[in-house]
């Protein structure tokens, strides 16, 4: 029985008869030329149990690249497959040496694959075991700043105090101006939403508690942690994380500097002494704001405004904001430094990092304000 | 006529400001050939090697490649030329959030119509020619520098490109890994006859791969030798050429 057919690509012959299929390529066989390949492998799909013996002639192949290594390896399985003798005629002694370079073992064997659904579970196990390992980790940070700021207490000469008015500057200073207007338009926002509530009521006055007390308590001490949280927390985690990836903390490590008091402690001094006074700054920014808001929508005169706050406002509530406020700079500063101990690898890791101080920092932050806020309840403050 | 050499350089010279960096540099690499550019630190090699494969533009002069001025190609023709080279990164450039096989996928899927399994057929290939066969799943950040060096080299030729570049290649590496590395390059350059522009001040890789070198010297901001090392090592009369091969002060 003869049975013959001829190739679609220009640079293909194919033809089968008797249950031998002949094959001759011509030109080029590249990756940026695979017609040919490709319409052998697709001619050859439908007819493999007809064929015996695959024979294919490269002498006519004048240029070719490693696609051409694809092409001979796809078809070697097919005919292993489907037990079919191959043989690949006009070889080069120098296409030879190409298509064994491109076929070699490894030097070292890999570690065995393991299946897409085994990977998934292990990552999902392997991310639980991480973050539980993380938190541990964050516990034992904790101890340590904890040990190692008491013990400057003895050895003051330890802590690097040439860095603290450079760090307050850097956290502090320059961030003056974002905190005190976001105080302002929040304190602003406060006082605008309270008015048109107040107003129904003939209770216009009260304005003075509503933003007195919500900026001082809560809004002032929240927002200026947030703000903080973002500049300074993602910039310790991305700055500890590139000097850990470019090798310069265990440069210091081997230098005999102890990284905590070094670069940790300092970093925490900074932005807990820093943020309650960016708070004080945003509690009074906040409070102008809602004067303001006041005067234009119910044309509350900032005499009458300025005395109710006074009669509302307790040294109680200025202070539970202030002593959160130092609370949520520790944690930020922490939780930044901690982050960027964690760098391992590189820029991709530096990147995440940061991202995960931040939202770090924000949880923790308002998860003890409610902590606190529960406390001040009991304590009745 | 003679044939058109596959790398010209003509009258380059790269300022940054009021530091002089490389001042009329000429010299041609001809297809096939292995071809090393040495010097000292600060000479200006690796600014020369950038300027070669386009990734920094010559303050003046020309790079022509197959005759073509890459300096003032437009971006389909630059793209073009782009394709003819592959560059080795002195510390591998692969990309830290992609496997291996995704870091050697990314110019097959732009730049060719190979399907899915062709492309994974090919990574395997590619792999195993540089001896990494089965780390395609790995991320660069679990295997070792050497491995890096040798994925970013399957990688840079994935395209099959007709140049290959080398920056530092024994950079960081053991001199058994190195040793290695520069068996693998002058392989690939015989086998796939793979014209191999290769930066680099350490000796033994000198030796070891280049037919040709360039020395650049920072004092002059050129060219001040040309030829075979084993030449340069035997014949010049320059003192600095003299001092370079044979590691002493000049």
């Amino acid at each position: 029985m003869k049975n013959t057919s001829v190739g679609q690509a220009e640079d293909l012959e194919f033809s089968v008869e008797n249950g031998r299929a002949r094959v001759r390529l011509h030109g080029t066989v590249s990756v940026y030329s695979p017609q040919a390949g490709k319409a052998l492998v697709a001619q050859l799909a439908g007819r493999w149990p007809e064929i015996k013996r695959l024979e294919i002639d490269l002498s006519d192949v004048k240029h070719y690249d490693s696609y051409l290594s694809v092409l001979v390896g796809t078809l070697r399985d097919s005919t292993d497959q489907h037990n079919v003798e191959l043989d690949l005629q006009g070889v080069s002694p120098t296409m030879r040496r190409f298509l064994d370079l491109l076929q070699r073992p490894a030097d070292e064997a890999p570690r065995a694959r393991v299946s897409a659904f085994r990977r998934r579970v292990e990552t999902i196990g392997k991310s639980a075991g991480a973050s539980f390992e993380e938190w541990r980790a964050f516990v034992a940070f904790f101890g340590e700043i904890t040990i190692k700021g008491l013990a400057l207490l003895r050895r003051p000469g330890d802590f690097r105090w040439k860095d603290l008015p450079f760090l307050f500057a850097r956290a502090g200073v320059s961030a003056v101006p974002i905190v005190t207007l976001i105080g302002f338009l929040v304190g602003m926002i406060i006082g605008y939403q309270g008015a048109l509530q107040l107003k129904q009521f003939g209770a216009d006055v009260y304005l003075a508690n509503l933003t007195g007390i919500s900026i001082t308590r809560e809004l002032g001490p929240l927002m200026t942690a947030i703000i903080v949280a973002g500049r300074s927390g993602a910039s310790y985690a991305a700055e500890i994380g590139t000097m850990k990836v470019s090798d310069e903390l265990d440069a210091l490590h081997s230098l005999g500097f102890d990284v905590t008091p070094y670069l940790v402690l300092p970093r925490i001094a900074a932005v807990v002494l820093v943020v309650p006074v960016l708070t004080l700054m945003a509690d009074f920014a906040g409070v102008i704001g809602g004067l303001l808001a006041g005067e234009f929508t119910l044309e509350l005169s900032s005499t009458v405004y300025l005395t109710q706050l006074k009669k509302a406002l307790t040294f109680a509530h200025v202070f539970t904001g202030l002593f959160k406020s130092l609370a949520f700079g520790f944690l930020i500063a922490a939780v930044g430094c901690f982050k960027g101990m964690q760098v391992y690898g590189g820029a991709e890791s530096v990147g995440k990092v940061t991202t995960s101080a931040v939202v770090t920092a924000i949880f923790l932050i308002i998860l003890s304000d409610a902590v606190f806020a529960f406390i001040f309840e009991a304590l009745n403050i | 006529m003679s044939e058109v050499p596959l790398i010209e350089v003509r009258n380059l010279s790269v300022r940054f400001g009021d530091l002089q960096v490389l001042h009329d540099v000429s010299f041609r690499v001809n297809r096939g050939e292995r071809f090393v550019i040495l010097g000292g630190s600060g000479s200006g090699k690796s600014t020369l090697m950038r300027c070669i494969v386009g990734l920094l533009e010559p303050t003046s002069g020309t790079v022509l490649i197959e005759g073509e001025d890459f300096t003032k190609a437009n971006r389909a023709a630059r793209l073009r030329i782009l394709r003819k080279f592959g560059v080795l990164f002195q510390s591998s450039g692969l990309f830290a959030s992609m496997t291996l096989a995704e870091n050697i996928a990314l110019p097959l899927e732009t730049y060719t119509s190979l399907d899915t399994p062709e492309i994974r057929s090919l990574i395997d290939v590619k792999l195993a020619s540089v001896g990494l066969s089965g780390y395609a799943g790995f991320l660069p950040s679990e295997i070792s520098g050497g491995m890096k060096k040798r994925a970013g080299l399957a990688r840079a030729m994935a395209l099959d490109p007709q140049i290959l570049g080398f920056d530092e290649p024994s950079a960081g590496l053991d001199p058994v890994t190195s040793a290695a590395l520069d068996t693998l390059i002058i392989e690939l350059n015989e086998i796939l006859n793979t014209t191999m522009l290769v930066v680099t001040h350490e000796l033994d890789s000198i030796f070891n791969i280049a037919q040709r070198v360039i020395m650049l010297d920072k004092s002059t901001h050129g060219i001040i030798a040309e030829g075979s090392p084993h030449e340069l090592r035997k014949h010049s009369r320059d003192p600095r050429v003299r001092a370079f091969f044979h590691r002493n002060r000049s």
